[in-house]
C-alpha cells in the first residue's frame, strides 16, 4: 500500500464518526422535524384543497403553485440570504426547517390530495344518504381509506427528505454534508470524503426502506385489501 | 308518504326529469322502470339531495323537503336538516357501496352511533338483529371485499335499515349481481314490503315488479308515461310507448 493510500483510509476512518454525529445530531432531526411539520400542512393543505373552503382554497392554490415551481434550494436562499435583507433573520437551522416543511407540505399535500381522490365518489354518496355530515364522512369514511392509498409516496417522499436535507449546507447548516465540506477542505480528498458522505446517506435511507417495507407488510395484513 | 310536485331537473341543457308528479302512500310498494337514461335514479336521488332538483317541491310524510325553482333553493335547507332528512330514507345502490374499511357490523353501526347517537351496546344490538334478518351472522366480522355481490347488497340493505327509515330506496339493488345472487337479494326485499316497509324501487326485474309492486310507474325521457298496477302495466298498458318498452325487453 503506498503513502496516500494509507493517509486516504486515515481520513475515511478519521471522518467517520464526525460525519455519523452530524448525520445523527443534525441531518435526521432536521427530517423528522420538517417532516412532521410538513405532514401537517400537507394535509391541513389538502383538505382545504379538497373541501373547496373559500377563501383559504385560493391561498393554498398558490402557495402549492410557488413551492413546486421553484427550485428547493432558491427557496432556501431567499428565506436565510434575501429575508435579513427585510429585517426578518432567521438562524440556519430555522432556515431549513421552515424551506423543507414547506417543501413536504405542498408536495405531500398533493399526495394527500390525490388519494382523498382516489376513493370512489360512492362511498361520499352512500355515507351522505346515512346522514353522515361532510366532516364525519371525511373522517370516518374517506380519510381512513385515502391514508392506505398515500402511505407508500408519503413514505418516498420521507426517504427523498433525507437527501433533500443535504441543501442546507448551502445555508451554513453544519449537517452531515457541511461537514464534509469541512473535511474536504482540510483534506484535499473530495473523493474520497463525498463518497463517505454518500455511503453514510445510503445506510440512513436504506434503513429507512427497509423500515417502511416492513411497516407496508404490517399495514397491508392488518384489515381490508381493496377489492 | 312521498309526494313530488311539478318536479323538473336538469343537467345543463340536458332535461332529465319534466314534471314530474308522484304520491306515494305509505306501505306501498312502487317499482320504477323505464329505459336506460329516463331519469330513474335521478328521481331517487333527488329525495335526499343527492341531486338537487330544477324546481318543484318534494314531500316527505307531509313535511317539505326540497323546494326550488330556476335551479335556486326557494327554501333552505341546513346541513342539519338534510341529515335529518336522510335519515328517514335508506338509500340502496346499483354498486352497494359499502365501507371497505369497516367490518359488515361496523358497516351497520357506524351511522346509528354517529347519526342517531346511540351507545356502541345499542347499535351493536341493533346491528346484529339487522344481519341477522338478511342472513348473514356468519359473516359480521368479515370485511366486503370478502363477500359476494348479493351478501354484500344484503349487508347494504342492513345498513339502510339502521338508521330506522321510513321508508327505503332502492336503485336497480340487483343490476350488478351474477344471476344465482340476485334471487336472494329479492327475497331480502320481498320480506321486507310484507313487513309493510314503504319503498320505491328502480329495477329491470320484471317478476319482481309484477308480484312484490302495489303500482308501477314507467318512466321515459324524463316523463312519467304511465302508472298503474302491475296487472295493467304488463298485461294491458294504456300507452304505446309502455307496450313498446315492454315487447322490447320481455
Ligand atoms: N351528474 C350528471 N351530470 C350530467 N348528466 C347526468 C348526471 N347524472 C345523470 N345524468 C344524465 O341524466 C340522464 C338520466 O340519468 P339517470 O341516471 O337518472 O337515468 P336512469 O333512468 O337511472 O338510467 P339507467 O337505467 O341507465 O340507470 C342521463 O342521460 C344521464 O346521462
Ligand atoms: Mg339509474
Amino acid at each position: 500500500m503506498d503513502d496516500r493510500m494509507v493517509r486516504v483510509i486515515g481520513i475515511l476512518i478519521d471522518s467517520f464518526i464526525p460525519l455519523l454525529k452530524a448525520g445523527v445530531m443534525f441531518t435526521v432531526p432536521l427530517t423528522i422535524i420538517s417532516f412532521i411539520l410538513g405532514l401537517i400542512v400537507a394535509f391541513t393543505v389538502a383538505i382545504i384543497r379538497v373541501t373547496n373552503f373559500k377563501p383559504l382554497n385560493g391561498i393554498v392554490k398558490f402557495y402549492v403553485w410557488i413551492v413546486r415551481g421553484t427550485p428547493l434550494l432558491v427557496q432556501l436562499f431567499i428565506i436565510f440570504y434575501g429575508l435579513p435583507s427585510i429585517g426578518i433573520i432567521l438562524s440556519a437551522l430555522v432556515s431549513a426547517i421552515i424551506g423543507f416543511t414547506l417543501s413536504v407540505g405542498a408536495y405531500g399535500s398533493e399526495i394527500i390530495r390525490a388519494a382523498i381522490l382516489s376513493v370512489p365518489k360512492g362511498q361520499w354518496e352512500a355515507a351522505h344518504a346515512l346522514g353522515l355530515s361532510k366532516s364525519q364522512t371525511l373522517l370516518y369514511i374517506i380519510l381512513p381509506q385515502a391514508i392506505k392509498v398515500a402511505i407508500p409516496p408519503i413514505a418516498n417522499s420521507f426517504i427523498s427528505l433525507v437527501k433533500d436535507t443535504s441543501l442546507a449546507a448551502a445555508v451554513t447548516f453544519s449537517d452531515l454534508f457541511q461537514v464534509a465540506q469541512q473535511i474536504t477542505a482540510r483534506t484535499y480528498e473530495p473523493l474520497w470524503l463525498y463518497m463517505e458522505a454518500a455511503f453514510i446517506y445510503l445506510i440512513f435511507c436504506s434503513v429507512l426502506t427497509m423500515i417502511q417495507s416492513k411497516l407496508e407488510v404490517r399495514f397491508m395484513k392488518s384489515g381490508y385489501s381493496h377489492d | 308518504m312521498i309526494r313530488l310536485e311539478n318536479v323538473y331537473k336538469s343537467f345543463g341543457s340536458l332535461e332529465v326529469l319534466k314534471n314530474i308528479n308522484l304520491t306515494i302512500e305509505k306501505g306501498e310498494v312502487v317499482c320504477i322502470i323505464g329505459p336506460s337514461g329516463s331519469g330513474k335514479s335521478t328521481l331517487l336521488r333527488s329525495l335526499n339531495h343527492l341531486e338537487r332538483i330544477t324546481s318543484g317541491k318534494l314531500y316527505i310524510d307531509n313535511e317539505l323537503v326540497d323546494e326550488r325553482a330556476n335551479d335556486r333553493d326557494i327554501h333552505k335547507f341546513s346541513p342539519k336538516r338534510v341529515s335529518e332528512i336522510c335519515s328517514e330514507l335508506g338509500m340502496v345502490f346499483q354498486r352497494f357501496n359499502l365501507f371497505p374499511h369497516m367490518t359488515v357490523l361496523e358497516n351497520v353501526m357506524l351511522a346509528p352511533r354517529k347519526v342517531r347517537n346511540l351507545t356502541k351496546k345499542e347499535a351493536e344490538e341493533a346491528a346484529l338483529e339487522l344481519v341477522a334478518k338478511v342472513g348473514l351472522t356468519d359473516k359480521k366480522d368479515e370485511y366486503p371485499s370478502r363477500l359476494s355481490g348479493g351478501q354484500q347488497q344484503r349487508v347494504a340493505i342492513a345498513r339502510a335499515l339502521a338508521m330506522e327509515p321510513k321508508i327505503m330506496l332502492f336503485d336497480e339493488p340487483t343490476s350488478a349481481l351474477d344471476p344465482e345472487l340476485v334471487i336472494e337479494v329479492l327475497d331480502v326485499m320481498k320480506a321486507l314490503a310484507s313487513e309493510g316497509m314503504t319503498m320505491l324501487v328502480v329495477t329491470h326485474e320484471m317478476g319482481f315488479a309484477r308480484e312484490v309492486a302495489d303500482r308501477v310507474v314507467f318512466m321515459d325521457k324524463g316523463e312519467i308515461v304511465e302508472i298503474d298496477s302491475p296487472e295493467n302495466i304488463f298485461n294491458n298498458p294504456s300507452q304505446n310507448r309502455t307496450r313498446e318498452f315492454l315487447s322490447r325487453i320481455l
